[in-house]
């Protein structure tokens, strides 16, 4: 590797810390057999039929749809046919157990080492009311008028829809 | 003694169980009843008895303020108050799509780099920082706020309160005088423990169902809820910011399985809003 490679690598990998929540390029795995689409919508115009397993990367996201690519094909798979990542990623939960069940679970100490401050169970039950956070958690509350105005500046428009069935 | 006081507690929360059907008057003959059949009856178990019919909204309101101020005291709200004003306006036209519109509900977004959010009974309802960074629009933020309206409109945790510890805080109510918060402190447990004891899987489905339903009524693109499942799935079993959600709910891709089934093709021609530029933006 030369020096030139090495800048290289160092500014993809920049780009991608940066992209953060960015959908492009993200991969995912289907979770069942379903169709992909030429557009998104269920009785749109099939373009082929990807198997549960199969590897793609989301390009974009539409209402339910995720905009695919599998190969060189591109198209639309229905949200809910794919979960993120590649399916085997962390497996393993045993780190985060242990992590629940040491540092400052039982003392109630916070061990200052610990970079990030995770709620468990113990400190939630060590906690102690705070009357004073309490009442600026309730000063902020929005009326049901406010709420409507946010939502009609934001285009919301309230409609009627049934509650689901338990499957 | 014990036994038997512990029976007639314990069938009078059958009884309150299916209260909302019967008359009012009728139940309270019943609890007078039962409360006569008692020869000697220590005062302290009028009190408890009285709990057991169920609260009224304003002891439910009681109850979650109680545990609301335990929850804020492991973790504060992020001091913003342009995001908190934010999250109640969107929490509040949320909350106005369900039953109980007129609940004084209140929204919150705690300091701590968990992804979480817990529900209280009356309507306090809390995110963490930690999961509000992984929204990529306000309905992603939507149906989350509802998945944990739809706990408090179903009663999820009361329910539990009333199957588990009231009798217990029944119990020693007759032992023991309590009064004030310290009342309903007993009744909740310690701290904030309850919301970190998980809820049983059903209430979870439930509450995702209700979430989806309700961001669909306010206007909302109806996928806000599962777009974050999927950020929360791809986040590794092992990494700590999740640890205690994975230990109380049903893991992320057995959320997204029930309500592939339960949605269906009932939103194909649904069309909503994601609003991702109206989504307030944190600090890093």
């Amino acid at each position: 590797m030369n020096k030139h490679s090495g800048w290289w690598v160092a500014l993809m990998l920049c780009a991608a810390l940066q992209s953060g929540m960015a959908l492009a390029g993200e991969a995912g795995t289907m979770s069942k057999a379903d169709e992909m689409k030429a557009e998104p919508f269920r009785d749109a115009k099939s373009v082929k039929t990807l198997a549960v397993g199969e590897k793609l990367d989301i390009l974009s996201k539409q209402g339910g749809w995720f905009k695919v690519k599998v190969g060189k094909t591109t198209g639309w798979v229905h949200m809910l046919s794919v979960r993120k990542g590649d399916a085997k990623k962390g497996t393993d939960s045993t780190s985060g157990l242990l992590a629940l069940s040491s540092g400052r679970a039982g003392t109630g100490k916070v061990v200052a080492t610990t970079g990030v401050r995770g709620l468990n169970e113990e400190e939630l039950k060590a906690a102690t009311f705070n009357e004073a956070e309490l009442q600026r958690a309730e000063a902020n509350a929005s009326s049901k008028t406010d709420a409507a105005a946010f939502a009609k500046k934001g285009k919301l428009v309230a409609r009627s829809f049934d509650y689901l069935p338990a499957k | 003694m014990k036994r038997s006081v512990q029976i007639l507690l314990s069938s009078l929360c059958l009884v309150s169980a299916s209260a909302g059907a019967f008359d009012l008057g009728e139940l309270k003959g019943k609890v007078d009843a039962a409360k006569a059949s008692i020869p000697s009856v220590n005062p302290k178990l009028t009190e408890a008895v009285k709990e057991l019919k169920g609260p009224s909204e304003s002891e439910e309101i009681a109850i979650g303020r109680q545990i609301a101020g335990n929850l804020l005291g492991a973790a504060p709200l992020v001091k913003d108050d342009k995001l908190q004003k934010y999250v109640n306006r969107v929490g509040r036209w949320v909350a106005t799509q369900s039953e109980r519109p007129d609940l004084p509900w209140h929204f919150g977004v705690i300091q701590s780099e968990d992804m979480n959010a817990f529900a209280a009974p009356g309507g306090y309802i809390f995110i963490t920082l930690g999961l509000y960074r992984t929204f990529q629009s306000e309905a992603d933020l939507a149906g989350v706020l509802g998945h944990e309206v739809g706990h408090v409109i179903r009663q999820h945790h009361l329910k539990i309160l009333q199957q588990s510890k009231l009798v217990d805080a029944g119990s020693k109510a007759l032992s023991k005088s309590v009064g004030g918060n310290d009342k309903v402190q007993q009744l909740i447990g310690s701290g904030a423990e309850i919301v970190a004891r998980g809820l049983d899987k059903d209430a979870e489905f439930e509450a995702d169902r209700i979430g989806v339903v309700l961001a669909t009524r306010a206007g909302y693109d109806a996928y806000g809820l599962p777009s974050v499942l999927q950020q929360i799935g791809h986040a590794a079993k092992d990494d700590d910011r999740v640890a205690l959600l994975f230990k109380t709910h049903p893991s992320p891709e057995n959320r997204l399985n029930k309500l592939d089934a339960s949605m269906g093709d009932r939103f194909d021609r649904v069309k909503g809003l994601t609003l991702e530029k109206r989504l307030l933006k944190v600090k890093k």
